[in-house]
């Protein structure tokens, strides 16, 4: 005899007498849709069954009652505590936007000895030194990130090249945890360097301090130092060595890579995922390139569209799982972000995945010459001579920051559930606003989302991952690692 | 009123008993606008669309289009009324969401 009694029996008495919960629902394919509520849970039915759902005519004998009632798009007679959760998910998954600011870029300097035409900082020579931020702007730049009220603060260093200007990376870490000694902030500090001037002076220091090192890696050595020429043509010597040596100073869990993906990547996302492995890496972050800087001052972001874009993404999806399948354990970045926002309560701080727009809420970015601006793609913009997002300078008070009209407008405006067409998108619990973006590319914080390559990206993403989920059940465990690693 | 030269276009029709709100219509020409432009018209035989070719798109094939188009325009319908039929509930969940927030005291 089983221990447990039937399923049957515990639906007997029930009634079909159903009520919904607040749900919406996008075509997945042309014969599903996709159903989502405001907690991001998930369910895929068959359109067909989807209508006779939402016309409350779905017995609680079907296979997906149970689910759809588990999921909070159901409510009957014996689902008592369905609105208490569904009230208690939502705090949780609104709980980083009442912490604000945790990531703060300083621009320590915008000088680079590298020249890579996709460069979306604009970046100068680096024998110009009035392209470093000052002592006094870096620690006014320190008052501010201590206003933020959050809990944990990361401070990242950018350039330009920033170990440039490595004095100044070890001016603001000592202030940093000078005035953390009161704070008692989680504090965190990354350096995003391309490696090629690192000194085992600088890895002793950054041991000592615990920083963090993130590098560019975009493939194999010839596809490498094509994109990304210097002096010499060895930016992929100078990167791999680097890591070496950061992985042997720091702890081999110290450095990470992300890769930008160019014309000439487009056809090789194997080779690339292979340089990755081959070099221990556990994951990789496929990138597109962004409307922004040189990227698009050498007509580098038109060399390819999102069409040709997501079949890369896509190819090197379908290989890292087959990857998975025999036995090497790899990720890929951002789909494991958007599956932390599918399949767990938890909402990963990416700013562009953020809605309300994680411009300022979820970045602030302190510019070399003390301008302050909203985000690390808000001074991409304004060295382009854009300066939509420039929130102001850090002499300036934190409040006068934080309320300056170029950040509360665009943030209001850009507000995913009240967008059009995002409004009513089954995939807006894992989007974002990116008013910048928008910005960039129509000239309006909202943009119109049937010509948007941000909602045409992401939506295709969500789809391809949910698609790959839903019709193979390794792939649905193995996302859900991904998802909570 | 035609703004084109030449009218090429498709019209789809949606009768008074079908019921369909305006709004749902709208919302549906909105997620077109990247391939069509749709005018609205309302008359005693209901709610008709003309939807046009963008110049600067391939017109595609536009029968095609307008099959699409009805259909979205049946899950916008389908959208509206659930929004509304669990505003209730959504308002409640908010409400306790916030409840123990300085925003809901």
């Amino acid at each position: 005899m089983s221990k447990f009694q039937p399923l049957a029996s515990y639906r007997a008495g029930q009634t079909d007498d159903y009520k919904l919960l607040p749900l919406r629902f996008s075509e997945l394919d042309a014969d599903r849709y996709l159903l989502s509520n405001f907690v991001g849970e998930i369910h895929v039915l068959d359109k067909a069954v989807a209508r006779e759902f939402f016309r409350h005519r779905l017995p609680s004998t079907s296979a997906h009652y149970a689910e759809l009632k588990s999921k909070h798009f159901l409510l009957d007679e014996d689902s008592n505590v369905a609105i208490d959760l569904l009230a208690l998910k939502t705090r949780t998954r609104l709980e980083r936007v009442s912490q604000f600011t945790g990531l703060h870029l300083f621009v320590v300097t915008l000088r680079c000895e590298h020249s890579c035409p996709y460069c979306q900082v604009s970046r100068q020579n680096d024998d110009k030194t009035n392209f470093d931020m000052s002592v006094e702007n870096s620690e006014r730049s320190l008052d501010l990130v201590f206003k933020s009220p959050s809990p944990h603060i990361k401070i990242e260093f950018q350039g330009g090249e920033p170990l440039l200007n490595f004095r100044l990376i070890r001016h603001i870490v000592e202030g940093a945890e000078a005035r953390n000694k009161i704070e008692k902030r989680n504090l965190d500090f990354v350096i995003a360097t391309n490696l090629a001037v690192i000194s085992n002076e600088i890895l002793d220091y950054c041991r000592d301090h615990s920083i963090h090192i993130s590098t560019s890696l975009d493939g194999p050595r010839d596809l490498h130092n094509k994109n990304r020429p210097r002096p010499g043509g060895d930016s992929y010597e100078r990167a791999t060595s680097g890591i070496d040596k950061v992985r042997a100073a720091l702890g081999r869990d110290q450095i990470s890579a992300v890769m930008t993906t160019t014309n000439s990547s487009l056809d090789r996302v194997k080779d690339i995922i292979d340089e990755y492995v081959s070099l221990s890496f556990d994951s990789i972050f496929l990138r597109p390139l962004s409307p922004y800087g040189f990227a698009v001052k050498t007509k580098w972001y038109d060399s390819y569209d999102n069409e040709k874009w997501l079949k890369f993404y896509f190819e090197g999806i379908d290989y890292i799982i087959d990857l998975n399948r025999k036995g090497v354990q790899f990720k890929e970045t951002y789909a494991s972000t958007v599956l932390t926002k599918m399949l767990t309560p938890f909402q990963p701080g990416y700013v562009d995945l953020m809605s309300p727009a994680g411009i300022g809420i979820g970045a602030l970015l302190y510019n070399y010459d003390g301008a302050v601006y909203a985000s690390d793609e808000s001074r991409m913009l304004a060295e382009m001579g854009d300066n939509r997002f420039r929130l102001g300078t850090v002499s300036d008070e934190y409040e006068t920051l934080i309320s300056s009209d170029a950040l509360l407008d665009p943030l209001e405006a850009s507000f995913a559930a009240s967008a059009p067409m995002c409004s009513t998108c089954a995939f807006e619990p894992y989007c974002g606003a990116d008013p910048v973006y928008h910005h960039a590319t129509q000239g309006d914080y909202v943009g119109r989302k049937p010509l948007s390559g941000f909602c045409n990206r992401n939506m295709s993403i969500f789809k391809g991952l949910i698609t790959r989920m839903e019709s193979d059940a390794y792939t649905r465990r193995l996302f859900t690692r991904w998802a909570n690693r | 009123m035609s703004d084109h030269a030449t009218d090429v276009g498709v019209d789809v029709a949606f009768s008074p008993e079908a019921s369909f709100e305006i709004e749902a219509i709208k919302r549906a020409a909105y997620r077109f606008s990247d391939r069509v432009s749709v005018e609205i018209t309302e008359g005693p035989t209901g709610l008709r669309c003309r939807l046009r070719p963008l110049q600067c798109k391939a017109p595609g094939n536009l029968n095609d289009i307008a099959q699409e188009f009805r259909n979205e325009a049946l899950d916008q319908d389908l959208r509206l009324k659930i929004s509304r039929e669990t505003e209730g509930y959504r308002n409640l969940i908010l409400s306790l969401a916030f409840s123990k927030t300085p925003l809901g005291q």
